[in-house]
């Protein structure tokens, strides 16, 4: 048992004093956050302000009424064309516009369907949205005046509309939105500590194997200590990684709330955190989250250092023969997002009960509600099967370990390692 | 050399180390097939064999890295617990291994606390080492710093460090220059002597005979060859000499008492006939006046013994095969 400890420490240790450690614990949750604020301001970005030409054959549309809308939004502009239409069709592009359209001969209460938009380059779906909205409120403007409404009425008629906001009675702090969010990224955080951590555990045992430490190392401890002392050991890593985050958010949360007012950046980061903490029980979420971060770890480590005990040096092997375990957890991410969308479902329940995608999908289920969208049977039978499932793969593991750290030569098939596992020693 | 150990076998024969009939089979091969061994405490015992020969399985069996499929082994008189005994064993691979990147007294010390070395204890003894070795300056180094040699003697120390009652070294002098060769080859005396035994696997012959009390030859798993170096050289000599004369009377008839073998200039290698015996051979050769200078036994080499016995080739024909 001493000697786990011996093994452990020197994986904790040589790892988190490593300058990747530390740069990668605080660059991590920057990039992420930059990637999610990123994307979004990079998306408005991205959508181009279209100068459009519009010829009327209905007769309808006043340069009044356009000049009306342009000032209403700057997403788009248009312009009324009144003289040399045909020769605007041929130079549309050489007098500055990114396209036109024709709007045809109709009456004020008939429908305009799939009316061409001609351009000489694809734009978005997004660009060509806003087009669509400004002419949409230019027609709206003019079937309204044809009916003889005011501002006022038009008014009524467009905006008072019925709005749903989903309140859970027997958890009055419930938000569906916040849940959704804590459940995207407790299921990507997760699956990206697997698989970043797991991969490590691979190369290490990979690096131990091809120095030839391995044959020194268990000349004086068994094999299977060696391998549960990495596991282990990198597990921690990992923890210690995300309590480091967990520290950092609490940090913010009690600064912000100190200060009291919301502002700047800082503020804004404190008063969504506020958000989340009021909807969110914390303690249940932080609990599962370490309970399922862990045994995920350990379910899949083992796998990967099997892989990496079976191998030599060349990391092509290593990838072709993780390629099934590598699956399994992208297979996860992919149910995990049909799970947010239906948490209580008959594939989020299974899936969530079933060691190979549980870490992941219960995770992405938990934020919505324990022990209303999540009951505690299917919580309990989760935690059990992920157990039993991590005991399982850590003693398959073992076994294959055993044979590859000191079998040198070709690369094994699976089916080999499978012998290997199950023959009797 | 000041070892004594060849001369306590007759008196309190104490084993560290007996195998009883050891097997080990993989799916294809009997890597050891039925292997039985003694091992005296204190002794340099060679355990030598072709490549293949299921050596390193055997060793693997020792230090608890296999467990045998079938057979015994008694460790210092107790059966062999491997959790427990392997503090007691110090084993260096051939393939040295250490890791590239750790520094070099942090990684010693944790291989030292693996053979269950206390903190303490464990870094005094490094620092002893260290000076001895003329390492003491490497401590905050890294492995991949140091030239072959270098981690030679590392590994060395490694091995030794927690003063095994068992070391076993597989090829230790690989790679050394011979200063760094005599050095641990003087420290593998002075372990002995200290009470350690030194199981010694090499496929280096000379080494042998200069080195070890003791050996074992081993072949497609089986043991085809166990006694001290002196008897088996003895055991397998084939009555040829070598005998220093101005000139090689005529021999007329098939009469001689021997054959001879080969000659350069002056010196003749002869095989004394099945009957016959040395002294015949100098009677003939008085007899012809021959002016002899020098009459001595050719005893066969562990080399020659070792081909002999893996490939089948007697001592005599290696003779023929220089003569053709």
């Amino acid at each position: 048992m001493n000697k786990i400890l011996l093994i452990i420490k020197r994986e904790y240790l040589t790892r988190i004093r490593k300058r990747t450690f530390i740069i990668s614990t605080i660059l991590f949750p920057l990039f992420y956050v930059l990637i999610i604020f990123g994307s979004g301001y990079l998306a408005s970005k991205s959508i181009r302000k279209l100068k459009v030409a519009v010829i009327d054959s209905s007769g309808l549309f006043t340069p009044s009424l356009v000049e009306n809308v342009n000032a209403k939004d700057s997403s788009s502009y248009l312009t009324l064309i009144t003289s040399n239409q045909d020769s605007l069709k041929h130079n549309y592009s050489s007098l500055g516009y990114d396209g036109y359209v024709v709007i045809p001969a109709v009456r004020w209460d008939e429908k305009i369907d799939k009316l061409p938009f001609k351009t000489n380059k694809t734009h978005g779906i997004a660009s060509v949205m806003e087009v669509q909205n400004k002419l949409n409120i230019a027609w709206g403007k003019i079937k309204a005046d044809s009916l003889g409404m005011d501002e006022r009425k038009r008014s009524i008629l467009n905006d008072k509309n019925i709005s749903l906001k989903e309140e859970n009675e027997k958890n009055k702090e419930a938000n569906a939105e916040i849940a959704t969010t804590i459940a995207y990224v407790c299921g990507i955080l997760i699956y990206v500590i697997m698989l970043l951590y797991g991969s490590q555990v691979m190369m290490g045992v990979m690096e131990e194997k091809t120095n030839r430490i391995a044959e020194v190392v268990i000349s004086s401890v068994r094999p299977f200590q060696l391998m549960l002392g990495k596991i282990i050991g990198i597990g921690l890593v990992a923890l210690t990684q995300f309590l480091i985050w967990i520290t950092f958010m609490l940090i913010i949360y009690n600064v912000g709330k100190a200060s009291g007012s919301a502002t700047g950046m800082m503020g804004s980061l404190a008063g969504g955190l506020q958000n989340v903490f009021t909807s969110i029980n914390m303690p249940i979420l932080i609990f599962f989250f370490i309970f399922y971060l862990l045994g995920g770890f350990f379910f899949y480590s083992s796998l990967y250092a099997a892989i990496g005990s079976a191998v030599n040096e060349d990391m092509r092997e290593a990838q072709s023969l993780s390629f099934p375990v590598t699956m399994l957890i992208i297979f996860s991410i992919i149910i995990m997002s049909s799970a947010i969308i239906d948490p209580g479902g008959d594939l989020a329940v299974w899936a969530s009960i079933i060691p190979f995608s549980s870490p992941i999908v219960m995770m992405a289920r938990i934020p919505f509600g324990v022990p209303e969208t999540v009951p505690w049977w299917q919580l309990t039978a989760s935690m059990v099967a992920l157990i039993g499932g991590f005991i399982f793969t850590t003693w398959f593991a073992g076994k294959i370990y055993r044979v590859g750290i000191l079998m040198y030569g070709k690369k094994p098939t699976w089916k080999e390692m499978l012998k290997w596992a199950f023959r009797k020693s | 050399m000041l070892h004594t150990s060849k001369f306590a076998f007759q008196h309190n024969y104490m084993p560290i180390l007996e195998l009883h009939n050891l097997r080990k089979y993989f799916a294809t091969q009997k890597a050891v097939d039925d292997i039985s061994l003694s091992i005296e405490k204190g002794s340099i015992f060679g355990l030598l064999g072709p490549n293949g020969a299921g050596k390193t399985t055997l060793i693997r069996m020792i230090t608890g890295i296999f467990y045998p499929d079938q057979g015994q082994i008694i460790f210092d008189g107790k059966k062999f617990d491997p959790l427990n005994d392997i503090e007691n064993i110090g084993y260096m691979p051939e393939e040295r291994g250490l890791y590239k990147k750790m520094k070099i007294g942090e990684q010693t010390l944790y291989l030292a606390q693996l053979k269950g070395l206390n903190a303490t204890d464990a870094t005094r003894k490094i620092k002893e080492w260290f000076i001895k070795f003329d390492m003491h300056t490497w401590w905050n180094k890294k492995v991949e710093d140091l030239s072959k040699g270098m981690s030679q003697k590392l590994q060395f120390v490694i091995t030794v460090l927690h003063e095994p009652k068992l070391i076993i070294l597989d090829e230790p002098f690989s790679g050394l220059d011979p200063v760094n060769t005599n050095l641990i080859k003087d420290e593998i005396y002075n372990l002995a002597q200290k009470g350690a035994t030194i199981i010694f696997s090499t496929h280096r012959m000379e080494q042998v005979e200069e080195i070890c009390d003791h050996i074992v030859l081993v072949n497609k798993g089986q043991k085809i060859l166990d006694g001290t170096v002196q008897k088996v050289r003895q055991d397998f000599k084939e009555n040829i000499f070598s005998v220093g004369v101005d000139q090689m009377p005529a021999i007329l008839n098939g009469n001689t008492p021997f054959e001879v073998l080969s000659n350069k200039e002056h010196l003749f290698v002869v095989r004394i006939k099945d009957g016959s015996k040395p002294n015949d051979v100098l009677q003939y050769l008085l007899q012809q006046h021959a002016n002899i200078h020098s009459f001595n036994e050719i005893l066969p080499s562990l080399n020659d013994i070792f081909i002999r016995l893996v490939e089948g080739t007697p001592l005599s024909r290696q003779f023929q095969k220089i003569n053709d």
